[in-house]
């Protein structure tokens, strides 16, 4: 709200500096946004008023918040009171719908429409509002004076002398003043004349009945509209208007006689016209004075510190609150235009505010019971941070949304969550994976020189069966280590992605395989799932090159990513570690090399061998693979080291070659493995 | 001798003395028989002496040498090491992390909740009915289907409404928990939700549709403003060092009475510079003590007890910590921005 220093001091003898008034008000709920200098020398001072205070979308409104946070007085807005002894005027108000409307004001005015004094402009100018014509500049400048929307309508080109205040009529349209021609719901309310609507009530006059250089009389709307009512009125039609803005937060109810009697005052007092008798006050339903008690207790309880009476007193006093005293503290009458004031609480901001928030002192709220453990996911998340980031990888932070596309090879289209007000195509679907959000972040620095990259993410990711989970994911591009001059490097291959797989398995406790297993975004023959239990907790594999180039990575470029649903894993953390015995017995190891089908799984055979052997293999290690000259067709070569270890004795060579030729007649008849 | 500084000048040298064939010592020996039988004896004796003198020199020399010379293994150690591959937790995580602390010391629960949520916990319940204006702050996302949201409170045993049903937004603030934990929960109450948020916001120097969000709510009995006040002081210092705080009277529907929580600006302590825009004070957070209506939603009494909640955004604080100008960088995930972050 643009409000020029001259005209608040009118209404306040306010001496600061402008520079100072805003730097009180900024602490008093009122920031000032900035301050304009005119030619005249003038300043222009922009509020930033907040939702809940309508009252102050007006120069009144905040002049009275100045004069308190000064301790200067207030002075009226002058107006006509004779108006109130006039004869009634020649028109008729039928309100239909009181509960939208529970109040409106009429009078009729004779003008003679021109140019409004040049003063009037400046100011209108200094507010931002441009000046149309004298009666039109009145409306305004009592709209910023003292908030209350008004309208004015020609009067010989409404139809008949009788106004009704009624909803729209099924199919109904009205062109605004804004020369838009509107589609009518039946759920607004309209100010209509005997053939139809004439304005949207509260929002925007028609401009069939717009005050023009030909008008002569004039009918001026000063009304009380319901907040609700305009602005679903305001929403539906996309039409926020200065009064509609106003209407919406909620103006006073006891405003718009004063406001009238300040408009006809004020087009007299610039010869632009005068009321033709009096004003009709159509008041079907008063409202209600709002009464409320305020406890000094409560007022000292709630802010840690005691306010002195003679204070309280004299900020709700200055604030138009009228007080009462009462055994624990006031009765507090509330002034109609303090829409925001509805209970104790409300009373106790005013106070606090204008007491000041620099008054109230630094405490420490007390711990009176012992607090409950945290969040185990927080420390989870902490840990798995400190894992990724001790194997190389950067934390990444993605949106939570995606496009269509983009998310398309990760998650079944029917399981996509769309969004139903998106922003763009680009943030349609909520990411049914954090991969697409990983996969641009590779593909973002990889457009900047960066070859080797390694990204993570934690987070919640979304699909309409599972809803809302939290995951772990991970991309990795280029080489497997940093370069350096020892070595030539050597790129990520499926196998350093599955250690990390494992070691985020292992900080999860969860003991997981990693089996074959297909995935659109992944190639074929090196995508595999990750499972725990027979549950599948993820996937790890090399990025399909189509999907790698869809988020701008070149297609030639090797991407390895896996990703973990953290809440399936959750079910399959070990409760807790208990320890085992240190082994008090040598551990024997024999190699062997097995020649093996190439199709055949290191598992399988690893699983073959577990079963033959006795219970005293301990590990089997596959450490050696080879295929080439010397090795058949469809063959290879897997050099296996077992480790044998008792935990009652040391082993004889005879008890491990017994265990050993067990384990070699397993492998020849189940996979026809021999020996080399 | 001096001017043999390598195996091969020493080499060279003793060639040049000592060789068999052309020695130069070699052939003073082998003149020996063409002088006068009187003069060889002392000639023979003087040569061999200057012969072992210069053996012993050129051993000497060649000891030096190789005394000089790395021993066998030696490596340089100037060479660049071979670096382990080390990435950064996200700055955004960082300074999160560091929220948790503060408050994890001061006796907080640190929980999670789900992103997305329903009407009444995001809104109603904070004092927003359908229709209010304060709405309008908070520009939404709805999602097109209702899906279930998140768990949370796992931790505290089994807990009724652990799940949102029926989700049909992207929460707007971290707020909706607060909603959640006290219909849940009996006071006091003292908890941090840290989490993403969402809102219908363009991407801007200042603004993106996704950002972290942290939330803290006290409520107990005899809990003051001045406690918020004291509260905020220490989270202030924690993360900023010595600096003062200032409240300034705001609007947020779900607190009453509300404050906008600004720090001295550091860049200027005080004085006004281009960081503070002239104001000697940098805006980081929205509080203020929690409305009545939130508590009579949850089912607290409201004169028997009280409370504060205050909540910002993690990128604010994370730009004016590190002196980020683009909020955009922290989604961008450039690793030449990430590296910068201490490890």
């Amino acid at each position: 709200m643009k409000v020029p220093y001259s005209w608040l001091r009118e209404l306040t003898d306010v001496s600061a500096p402008a520079a100072d008034v805003a730097a009180t008000m900024s602490v008093r709920g009122f920031a000032v946004e900035g301050i304009d200098l005119q030619p005249d020398g003038d300043a222009v001072l922009d509020f930033e008023v907040t939702a809940n205070r309508p009252d102050c979308m007006s120069v009144r409104g905040l002049a009275r918040e100045v004069a308190t946070a000064f301790g200067l007085p207030l002075r009226e807005v002058p107006s006509l009171a004779e108006l109130r002894d006039g004869p009634t005027p020649a028109v008729s108000i039928d309100i239909e719908r009181p509960d939208l409307c529970p109040r409106y004001v009429g009078a009729l005015a004779t003008v003679a429409v021109g140019s409004s004094p040049d003063w009037l402009q400046t100011r209108l100018r200094a507010c931002g509002v441009r000046p149309i014509n004298n009666v039109v500049d009145v409306t305004n400048y009592v709209l910023l004076e003292l908030g209350q929307p008004m309208h004015a309508f020609d009067l010989t080109r409404l139809s008949g002398p009788a106004i009704r205040v009624r909803t729209a009529r099924p199919g109904e349209t009205l062109r605004t003043l804004d020369g838009q021609e509107r589609k009518l719901a039946p759920d607004m309310l309209v100010i209509a004349d005997a053939e139809g609507a004439t304005a949207v009530a509260g929002v925007m006059g028609g401009a069939d009945s717009e005050v023009g250089p030909s008008t002569t009389r004039i009918l001026l709307e000063s009304a009380y509209f319901n907040p609700l009512s305009v602005r679903r009125t305001s929403k539906a039609l996309g039409l926020k208007t200065e009064a509609s803005m106003r209407f919406e937060r909620g103006a006073d109810p006891a405003l718009p006689a004063r406001a009238m009697a300040r408009a006809c005052a004020i087009l007299r007092e610039i010869g632009a016209g005068s009321a033709d008798g009096t004003i009709l006050d159509c008041h079907p339903a008063p409202p209600s004075a709002r009464r409320l008690r305020l406890r000094r207790a409560r007022l000292a309880g709630l802010l840690g510190v005691a306010v002195p009476d003679d204070d309280v007193a004299r900020i709700l006093d200055a604030l138009g609150f009228a007080l009462t005293p009462t055994a624990d503290g006031w009765d507090v009458d509330v002034p109609t235009a303090r829409v925001d004031v509805a209970r104790e609480v409300d009373v106790i901001e005013e106070v606090a505010r204008h007491h000041g928030f620099d008054k109230i002192p630094s405490t420490f709220p007390a711990l009176t019971v012992p607090p409950p453990p945290s969040d185990p996911r927080v420390a989870q998340a902490r840990h798995l941070r400190d894992l990724l980031t001790g194997a190389g990888f950067f934390e990444a932070v993605t949106f939570g949304f995606i496009g269509q596309q983009a998310a398309q090879p990760f998650g079944a289209s029917d399981d996509l969550v769309a969004l139903a007000n998106p922003l763009s195509e680009t943030f349609a679907v909520l990411r049914p994976s954090l991969l697409p959000g990983l996969l641009d972040g590779i593909g973002h620095n990889r457009r900047r020189e960066q070859a080797d990259v390694r990204l993570f993410e934690i987070g919640a990711r979304f699909g309409k069966a599972a809803g809302e989970r939290r995951a772990l994911a991970f991309a990795w591009t280029g080489a497997a280590d940093p370069p350096h001059w020892s070595a030539a490097p050597s790129p990520v291959t499926f196998f350093d992605a599955k250690a990390v797989v494992e070691r985020v398995a292992l900080a999860l406790t969860v003991p997981v395989v990693v089996e074959p297993h297909e995935a659109d975004y992944l190639v074929k023959g090196q995508s595999a799932a990750v499972v725990c239990g027979g549950q599948r907790l993820g996937m790890v594999g090399r990025v399909a090159p189509a999907v790698a180039e869809h988020h701008g990575i070149p297609r030639e470029d090797v991407v390895f990513v896996a990703e973990i649903d953290l809440d399936a894993a959750v079910a399959h953390t070990r409760a807790a570690t208990r320890v085992d015995p240190l082994p008090r017995f040598p551990s024997v190891s024999r190699d062997i090399a097995l020649l093996v089908d190439d199709t055949l799984p290191a598992a399988t055979l690893r699983h073959t061998i577990r079963i033959a052997a006795p219970p005293t293999l301990v590990q089997v290690r596959e450490f050696d693979r080879y295929q080439g000259k010397g090795i058949p067709e469809g063959k290879l070569s897997l050099a296996v080291r077992l480790t044998f270890r008792s935990v009652e004795r040391t082993l004889t060579d005879a008890e491990v070659q017994t265990a050993v030729d067990a384990v070699l007649g397993a492998v020849r008849t189940q996979h026809g493995a021999v020996q080399r | 001798m001096a001017a043999a500084t390598s195996d091969r000048d020493v080499k060279a040298l003793d060639d040049e003395l000592l060789s068999r064939k052309s020695g130069a010592i070699t052939a003073l020996m082998k003149a020996l028989p063409s002088l006068p039988p009187d003069q060889r004896r002392e000639f023979g004796s003087r040569v061999n002496a200057f012969k072992t003198e210069v053996e012993a020199a050129l051993a000497a020399r060649a000891a030096a040498l190789a005394a000089s010379r790395p021993p066998a293994g030696s490596v340089d150690v100037t060479l660049p090491a071979r670096e382990r591959a080390i990435g950064r937790v996200h700055p955004l995580m960082q300074v999160r992390q560091q929220v948790e602390d503060i408050f994890s010391r001061m006796g907080y629960e640190v929980l999670e909740g789900p992103e997305v949520e329903d009407d009444f916990h995001n809104f109603e319940a904070l004092n927003m009915p359908p229709d209010h204006p304060a709405r309008d702050m908070q520009d939404t996302l709805y999602l097109a289907t209702p899906i279930v949201g998140g768990t949370w409170g796992a931790h505290r045993g089994p807990v009724p409404e652990s799940q949102v049903r029926a989700a049909t937004l992207l929460r707007t603030h971290t707020s909706a928990m607060q909603i959640r934990y006290m219909k849940t929960f009996p006071p006091p109450v003292r908890i941090l939700v840290p989490g993403r948020v969402y809102r219908r916001d363009d991407l801007d120097l200042t603004h993106t549709p996704m950002f972290q969000q942290f939330e803290a709510l006290v409520v107990g009995e005899g809990i003051t403003m001045a406690d918020l006040k004291g509260t905020l002081l220490t989270l202030a210092r924690e993360l900023f060092g010595d600096v003062a705080i200032r409240l300034r009277p705001s609007f947020f529907p779900y607190t009453e009475p509300s404050a906008e929580v600004d720090v001295s600006c550091r860049a200027c302590g005080g004085t006004g510079c281009s960081v503070c825009k002239g104001t000697g004070w940098l805006e980081i957070l929205g509080s203020g003590m929690v409305h009545p209506a939130v508590l009579e939603a949850v089912g607290y009494d409201t004169e028997k007890v009280s409370g504060f909640a205050f909540g910002t955004g993690v990128e604010r604080l994370a730009m004016l910590k590190y002196g980020v100008d683009d909020i955009r960088l922290f989604y961008e995930n450039d690793i030449r921005f990430l590296e910068q972050f201490p490890a």
